[in-house]
């Protein structure tokens, strides 16, 4: 197999390295000292790359064996339109994502863990840059109005709360969601990027290898960070509790299940060649992963509060606490960490502002419902827009005013206050602002 | 399921396996040192993850091996592949896991351009050393030089 590097035109790549100057300011910092964290890793560049010698014939659905296309106008306008649609989210999440880790990257307790999570948000600008590299370079006026440089202007445009998909539509609240993100949303990532691997469109399969190489340590800096701190809450700590892991884990997952789209849908994208999966096989791949991350964190927290346990019996004593529940050899049920019901707090989907518990019971009154979210979502989230936003609509849905798919078509609605951001004015051409907005960078990082 | 049964799957590391590799190392070594594994397998991660293999039983790491492609180690300009760490599970043993991992990352190391793969093994090891030679391998005349300080 062989990788091809391209760049965007000048302009376009500027207006990417513009973004990056507002919403990730300690990049130049990240690569200052690449070699102390990264040594002898290859350097970071922003460019795309394309994997050659990849299967040439469509590998699902209807047209399975025959060529695959190269251009969007060789597919139907439907099929086209699917794809652009992908491609437009999948653009969004990266830029988003890097939005939301910088909000309180600065507060990270460990300088090593911080500088993982800062790699992981450029690598995630460049998978941005490597799908505007797809929308740039093919001619989509056959399935859409907009023009390239006018889809690559709203991407850029797009903010915490317009973003695509809901996931990247909420605040991070402490360092636990950078990595729990990474855990748990990342991995949803890596779902969406091996079935995009056999997507009929050669430019989006060829796309992927790359990515799905940079995304490996993405996962790693979420679940590495997660088992220390599991390590260091067996010991007492003071700074992360298992029951803080366990809050930002309820209020990501639910999210992490709603990105795999609605449980019913999915086969279009399977006929047409674009994904292996339908939706729903996918996500139940996905919650039983999570099981396996969320059994080992556990595994690491027992052995490090108990050394003296041989591995069969630090197993069997999980499995003893899992089934009945209760406390043994001075650990708790509660003090370790579980996968919440597939069901519960969601938006999006078949069980969207279903009132499900964490622990899969039924509620009949939001009211109740929402002082049982109180108590498994962590503080900040709570005080946040977000959750006032869907407790608001979890009412309009209990009192019959709305569906709970015409709840979920409007969530998340996370309003900036203030007009508008000055940082918006990044996502313009640099050709038409020769003079740089100042980016305000978040020097607190830099420790 | 037989011993005998036991289908063992050979696919890409994972960050969900460090804890299995951690539990196999200890099962080999007897000491558990989750934060090597945990520190090393994020280094792996981040490089080639493509290159790191594991074999899997009923839902348990039973082998794995890490490496990679390097250019420039020891005045070796062209691309060299290095196995560098690997275990398989002592109840299994002679079923040719080793073998299977180690054909698969080979591939791995010649689709990325490696004409030659190295490895170093402590040859009071017969064992590994024997495995080796089984694949092919053979002693060079790069030699190893320790120096306690």
């Amino acid at each position: 197999m062989s990788v091809t590097k391209t760049y965007l035109p000048k302009r376009f790549h500027q207006a990417v390295v513009k973004w990056q100057e507002t919403y990730l300011p300690d990049f130049d910092f990240l690569l200052d000292n690449w070699d102390k964290y990264f040594p002898q890793d290859t350097r970071f560049e922003l460019c795309a790359f394309r994997e050659m010698g990849m299967c040439s014939e469509v590998e699902c659905g209807d047209r399975k064996g025959k060529p695959k296309f190269q251009q969007a106008a060789e597919m139907e306008p439907q099929q086209g339109g699917h794809l652009l649609g992908a491609l437009k989210a999948q653009a969004s999440t990266e830029f988003g994502s890097i939005q939301q880790h910088q909000l309180t990257l600065a507060r990270a307790q460990n300088e090593e863990e911080q500088f993982w999570i800062l790699r992981m948000m450029a690598e995630e600008l460049r998978h941005g840059y490597q799908m505007f590299h797809l929308l740039l370079e093919d001619d989509w006026s056959d399935v859409t109005d907009q023009s390239g440089p006018d889809m690559v202007e709203e991407i850029l445009s797009m903010q915490t709360g317009s973003h695509i998909l809901g996931a990247f539509n909420v605040d991070f609240d402490s360092f636990i969601d950078n990595v729990t993100f990474c855990a748990l949303i990342d991995r949803v990532g890596k779902y969406q990027l091996s079935m995009q691997r056999i997507s009929a469109y050669k430019p989006m399969a060829e796309s992927m290898p790359q990515m799905l190489r940079e995304e490996a340590f993405h996962l790693a800096a979420g679940v590495v960070p997660l088992r220390r701190w599991m390590e260091k809450a067996a010991r007492d700590s003071v700074y992360i509790t298992t029951n803080d892991i366990q809050k930002a884990i309820n209020k990501w997952l639910p999210r992490g299940l709603e990105m795999f789209g609605d449980e019913r849908g999915g086969g279009t994208n399977v006929r047409y060649g674009l994904k292996p999966m339908k939706n729903a096989e996918a996500q139940e791949q996905y919650y039983q992963e999570v099981g396996k991350v969320v059994r080992d964190l556990n595994m690491r927290f027992i052995r490090a509060r108990l050394p003296e346990l041989s591995l069969s019996e630090a197993e069997s004593l999980l499995e003893k606490l899992l089934v009945d529940g209760g406390s043994s050899r001075g650990i708790s049920w509660e003090e370790l960490v579980h996968v919440p019901h597939r069901e519960f707090f969601r938006r999006r989907g078949v069980p969207a502002f279903k009132m499900v518990g964490w622990a899969g019971e039924d509620f009949d009154d939001a009211e109740a419902y929402l002082r049982h979210l109180t108590r498994h979502l962590p503080d900040g989230y709570r005080a946040g827009r977000d959750f006032r936003d869907y407790a608001q609509m979890l009412r309009r849905v209990d009192s019959g005013e709305l569906t709970g798919d015409e709840a979920g078509r409007t969530m998340p609605s996370l309003r900036r206050v203030g007009g508008v951001c000055p940082c918006s004015r990044a996502v313009r051409w640099v050709a038409e602002e020769p003079h740089g907005n100042g980016s305000g960078g978040n020097r607190e990082a830099r420790r | 399921m037989t011993e005998s049964e036991t289908v063992v799957q050979i696919r890409q590391l994972e960050d969900t396996d460090i804890g299995g590799i951690t539990a196999l190392d200890e099962k080999i070594g007897g000491e558990y040192r989750p934060e090597v594994w945990e520190r090393r397998i994020t280094y792996y991660l981040r490089r080639d993850p493509e290159a790191l293999v594991v074999a899997e039983a009923d839902g348990k790491v039973v082998g794995f091996m890490l490496g990679e492609v390097r250019s420039g180690d020891f005045g070796l300009e062209e691309p060299t592949g290095w196995i560098e760490v690997m275990g398989v599970d002592p109840d299994l043993r002679g079923k040719a896991i080793g073998r299977r991992l180690a054909e698969r990352m080979l591939d791995h190391f010649q689709s990325q351009g490696a004409s030659s793969v190295r490895t170093l093994v402590d040859e009071t090891m017969t064992e590994i050393t024997g495995f080796f030679g089984s694949l092919g391998f053979e002693p060079a005349p790069l030699r190893s030089f320790v120096k306690n300080l």
